[in-house]
């Protein structure tokens, strides 16, 4: 297996760290295609958190995995990508959600994280800055933290070349060509190129790839507005999230504050403008929770895209219909946080059929057909 | 009444220069509710800060000053009943959902929604990369202008100006005015950048214009205590060994303005590289609509020009904007003003905005300027091109030529005459000439590209099949090139054969060797020095978004304003491909930093 050719198409961090992960697994034969510029997708324009406290099994295990892999990357791969465990803070405003808290606390210690349940008064204590009017409770996992995204990103990626992987940006897989139920080979501008397996790391154009390959997936892809403010002395150490307030803030190594939030009346597409109404509401959301920020100044806000999968969980594994091809795509908003584990896990599905850390079959495209559990945690 | 029309105005002027003001008063004369919004304290834009008598066309205020410009328009637009103003209110951002806007005096952001707009927003200044780059008293000329015109302050005594453009040359004419000393004026081309009366001004009052020089750092601690200039090489590398300090405490960097174009970027609509019109600018039609259906563009925004040409551009694309929203005929008004414009346009100092606006397929037709495009047919042929237009006393040309076909005649100050069918395209002349005037030309040489000779007196000599940068007539890096052949001679004129994209042939008229010219920051909000970008190339980030995202080139308040164009610079000089391949960093709103107060809705507004 380790000499057949492998063809990876995206260059975001999710299809870097597969190429990194099948390289140092010994394939030797790996072409990344990239049709923009690495980090040019979701990964370049997310907000690098990096979070354990999820409400489905799965999701705990698998970021679990990843935080063991981000506490090495820097001996592993030589590249510090500011890496801080500052900790999540989630806030509960209603009792609904801070029942629902109590019982995801439960089930990630059942998975031996360690989790505290925080009163609005500790929080006060642990971190005065943040006003706690109307929260009814916090949990907080010390070692759930943030990195730079960009830098994790081209660390895999330059890791990859120099260990062999042919990476290719600016070159668009136009073509996958199949025979019988397997890819054959694809088409860019640079022309054919045969391939024994084909994987499919394109996030928001993961169900446009499936479709080339004369499959399907069924994932929609959402725009997410995020901006981030000039840099100030460090003091905020962990993020910052609320579901049913919907937003998430952390401050980066560097200094500035990276925000977003989410938006039910979204359409799915592609679409890279910002509006003035989020900039609107997250200020006027976020200076009553956080009332420092009140004096500091926006310098900077794009978009990116969360692909979406029907219940908010990635799909990873090999595909329904054509043998060959492999996805790892829907990540919504966790697709950072959750590359090193995926990048591992499904290098090791390809080359040996079967993967040491993480059980996959949680996140088979078949599980559709099967009754959902959804990942409530999310913004 | 009056919120509606802020709010839901059917034409959104931003900027009130005289592109701005110029439209305003089409529109409202045609009884277009229209708001016009500007960042400064006072309406008028750069013409505020003109002392001096503006050249051009009568009916656009020629030989009047200015500021008194700036009066009478903005006189204009205050009498009409259309227009409302709002000063101190810049626009942050055009969104999807609105067009935001800050007012900095009530320090709040609120939006518009408006039905076309026409930005006017004209250019900011460039900056450059030198070791003590971030020291107080280094200004651009712009903040100078505005300082001592606008508000009667001197920031200093002793001044360097960098840069001998139109505007280095005038600033430094207003200085010496304002009781400054002037110290001197480096340039680091060979030659003087703007207009030979504005140089002769300057002149005429001792401020040496010393051409070939560049400033090497500023010195100081605290502020600007002095600068070191030197000698360049061909490189444009300074000569260590002609170094020498100036005491100065203002440092005034007068190297060129760029288009403001982050609004429209943001707005959607293409931009594209054309270094005639000073870098990235909008595509845009003759009635100045951009490639977004209800955005136009005036002004330096659309192209580094002139306030007549502004003028008229404002008037076209109001017109245009009037004939859509009242579905009207005015285009025997338009067409008066396009024949004003392709006037004030066929001269020979237009040519390279005549070259820029070509490339967007837009074309204005130039008097007496000899071209080879002049000479149809002959696109096959390897012939001279002879770029003296002087009458100067000299006719190497003439006597070199084996064939006859120069003639300078009986008065050497003649500009020298060519017949293409005498000529054999053997290149003496080019070889020959003192004033390095001619080139060898053939358009047609293989495929798309076109052959030029360019005379050489550098060394060491490229050689057949080196890549090497292609420079315009103001040095501007505009291509790579190949060196197609060398033809070495006694005189030390070397002619350098290169072949380069066909569209460039009419521009390319010198060749470097790529090679990095390391100097000292090329972001200030994010301390990113040359050498940082160098070893970042080196690293393998050789895609502009890329090496931005490594080293947060442009990420600071500054929004990429200064940075971006620095560092695209050195990815072109060190890797030889040209700004037309790369792409500008793109423009992500807020333009500049704006508070989460400002921003935050609640009791005391509408939210
Ligand atoms: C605003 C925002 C905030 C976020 N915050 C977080 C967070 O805090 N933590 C977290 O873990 N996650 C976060 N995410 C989610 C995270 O960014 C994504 O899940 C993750 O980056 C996905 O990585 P990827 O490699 O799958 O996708 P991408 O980074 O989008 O990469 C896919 C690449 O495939 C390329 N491609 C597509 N089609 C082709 C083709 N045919 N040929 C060649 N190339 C192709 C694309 O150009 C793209 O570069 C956020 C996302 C957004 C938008
Ligand atoms: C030293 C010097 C000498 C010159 N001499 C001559 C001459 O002799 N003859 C001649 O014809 N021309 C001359 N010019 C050129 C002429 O001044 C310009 O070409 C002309 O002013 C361009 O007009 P504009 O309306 O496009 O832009 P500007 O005059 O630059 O006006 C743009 C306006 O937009 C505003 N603005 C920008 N961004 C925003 C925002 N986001 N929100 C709100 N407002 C915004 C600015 O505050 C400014 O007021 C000279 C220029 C200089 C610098
Ligand atoms: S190319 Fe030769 S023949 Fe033609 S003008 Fe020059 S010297 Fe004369
Ligand atoms: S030799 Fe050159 S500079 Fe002299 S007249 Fe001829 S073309 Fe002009």
């Amino acid at each position: 297996m380790r000499d057949k050719s492998i063809v990876i198409i995206g260059g975001g961090i999710i299809g870097a760290s597969i190429a990194y992960h099948l390289a140092i697994m010994g394939a030797k034969n790996v072409v990344l295609f990239e049709k923009n510029y690495v980090s040019s997708g979701a990964t370049g324009r997310c907000g690098g958190g990096i979070r354990q406290q999820w409400s489905a099994r799965g999701n705990v295990r698998l970021a679990m995995r990843s935080v063991r892999k981000f506490e090495t990357f820097k001996q592993e791969l030589g590249w510090d990508i500011e890496y801080r465990q500052g900790g999540y803070l989630l806030l509960a405003y209603t009792e609904e959600e801070a029942e629902s808290f109590e019982n995801n606390v439960k089930m990630q210690r059942e998975e031996g994280l360690h989790v505290e349940i925080l009163t609005p008064e500790s929080i006060k204590r642990r971190f005065p800055y943040v006003n706690t009017t109307g929260v009814l409770l916090g949990t907080f996992c010390p070692t759930d933290g943030h990195a730079n995204p960009h830098l994790a990103n081209f660390a895999y990626i330059q890791r990859a070349r120099e260990l062999g992987v042919e990476v290719y940006t600016h070159t668009e897989v136009t073509v996958v060509e199949t025979s019988s139920n397997r890819v054959t080979g694809i088409q860019t501008k640079r022309g054919y190129l045969k391939c024994d397996v084909l994987v499919n790391a394109s996030g928001a154009w993961s169900k446009d790839v499936a479709n080339m390959a004369g499959s399907d997936l069924p994932t929609e892809s959402y725009r997410h507005q995020i901006l981030v403010t000039e840099p100030v002395e460090n003091f905020m150490t962990p993020l910052i999230m609320s579901f049913s307030k919907n937003f998430y803030i952390r401050q980066t190594l560097h200094g500035s504050f990276l925000m977003g939030q989410g938006d039910p009346d979204e359409k799915p597409g592609i679409n890279y403008r910002t509006t003035l109404r989020f900039e609107k509401e997250i200020a006027t959301k976020l200076t009553t929770v956080l009332p420092f920020l009140r004096n500091m100044r926006i310098v900077r806000h794009w978009s990116g895209h969360y692909n979406m999968s029907p219940d908010a969980q990635p799909i990873i594994g090999r595909d329904r219909n054509v043998e060959n091809l492999f996805h790892a795509v829907g990540f919504s908003g966790h697709g950072f946080m959750l590359a090193p584990a995926v990048g591992e896990a499904l290098a090791e599905m390809i080359l040996t059929g079967k993967t040491s850390h993480i059980d996959l079959s949680d996140f088979d495209m078949n599980r559709f057909e099967r009754k959902l559990v959804k990942e409530k945690n999310v913004v | 009444m009056k919120m509606e029309h802020i709010e839901r105005p059917e034409l959104l002027i931003i900027g009130g220069g005289p592109a701005g003001l110029s439209a305003a008063i089409v529109a409202s004369n045609h009884g277009v509710r229209t708001l016009l919004v500007d960042e400064g304290v006072k309406l008028g834009g750069q013409l505020v800060k003109q002392t001096h008598k503006f050249f051009g066309d009568e009916e656009f205020y020629a030989s009047k000053r200015g500021f008194e410009i700036a009066d009478i328009l903005v006189d204009e637009v205050k009498r009409s009943p259309n227009v409302l103003t709002l000063t101190q209110t810049s626009v942050i951002g055009i969104y999807e959902d609105a067009v935001g806007v800050y007012d900095r005096t009530k320090e709040k952001v609120f939006s518009i929604l408006p039905g076309y707009i026409l930005v006017a927003a004209g250019a900011s200044e460039r900056f450059l990369s030198f070791p003590g780059n971030d020291l107080p008293g280094i200004y651009g000329a712009g903040a100078v202008q505005t300082l001592v015109n606008q508000y009667g302050v001197l920031p200093g005594k002793r001044f360097l100006i960098v840069g001998s453009g139109n505007i280095g040359l005038i600033l430094a004419y207003q200085l010496y005015q304002a009781g400054a000393d002037v110290v001197a004026i480096v340039e680091i081309t060979d030659r003087i950048g703007g207009y030979e009366v504005h140089a002769a001004k300057v002149k005429r009052l001792g401020i040496p214009v010393l051409t070939n020089h560049t400033l090497v750092r500023a010195i100081g601690q605290e502020r600007v205590r002095g600068a070191v200039i030197a000698k360049v090489d061909e490189h444009y590398s300074p000569i260590p060994s002609t170094e020498r300090e100036l005491v100065v405490d203002v440092i005034c960097l007068a190297v060129g303005l760029v288009p403001s174009v982050e609004l429209v970027m943001q707005a959607g609509a293409e931009l594209i590289y054309v270094n005639e019109l000073g870098g990235y600018v909008p595509r845009r039609d003759f009635r100045m609509r951009t490639t977004v259906d209800n955005l136009f563009v005036a002004g330096d925004l659309a192209g580094i020009e002139e306030a007549t040409t502004a003028m008229i551009e404002g008037k076209i694309a109001a017109l245009t904007i009037v004939e859509e929203l009242r579905n009207l005929d005015l285009s025997e008004e338009i067409e008066r003003l396009q024949k004003k414009l392709s006037i004030f346009r066929s001269g020979p100092t237009s040519e390279k905005v005549r070259r820029g606006l070509e490339k967007m397929g837009i074309h204005y037709e130039g008097v007496s300027f000899q071209n080879v495009k002049q000479t149809p047919g002959l696109e096959h042929k390897l012939k001279p091109v002879i770029e003296c237009f002087q009458p100067i006393p000299c006719n190497p040309c003439e006597t070199s030529c084996p064939t006859g076909a120069i003639v300078v005649g009986d008065n050497i100050n003649n500009p020298p005459k060519i017949d293409y069918e005498k000529c054999t395209g053997c290149g003496i002349c080019a070889i020959s000439c003192p004033g390095l005037a001619i080139f060898m030309i053939q358009e047609d040489y293989t495929g798309n590209r076109s052959l030029i000779g360019v005379p050489y007196e550098f060394l060491p000599l490229p050689q057949k099949g080196d890549v090497v940068l292609a420079l315009d007539r103001d040095g501007n890096i505009v291509s790579n090139a190949v060196v197609e052949k060398v033809i070495k001679s006694k005189n030390l004129t070397n002619l350098v054969y290169i072949s380069i994209d066909r569209d460039l042939a009419h521009s390319v008229r010198q060749i470097v060797m790529p090679e990095s010219k390391p100097a000292s920051y090329v972001c200030r909000c994010e301390d990113v020095t040359v050498e940082d970008v160098m070893r970042a190339i080196d690293a393998g980030f050789t895609d502009y978004e890329e090496l931005r995202r490594y080293l947060r080139i442009g990420m600071g308040p500054c929004g990429g304003r200064t940075c971006s164009s620095l560092a695209l610079n050195l990815l072109t000089r060190k890797t030889g491909r040209s700004p037309y391949e790369l792409r500008p960093q793109i423009s992500r709103p807020p333009i500049f930093p704006v508070p989460f107060a400002s921003l935050k809705g609640g009791e005391e507004d509408e939210g």
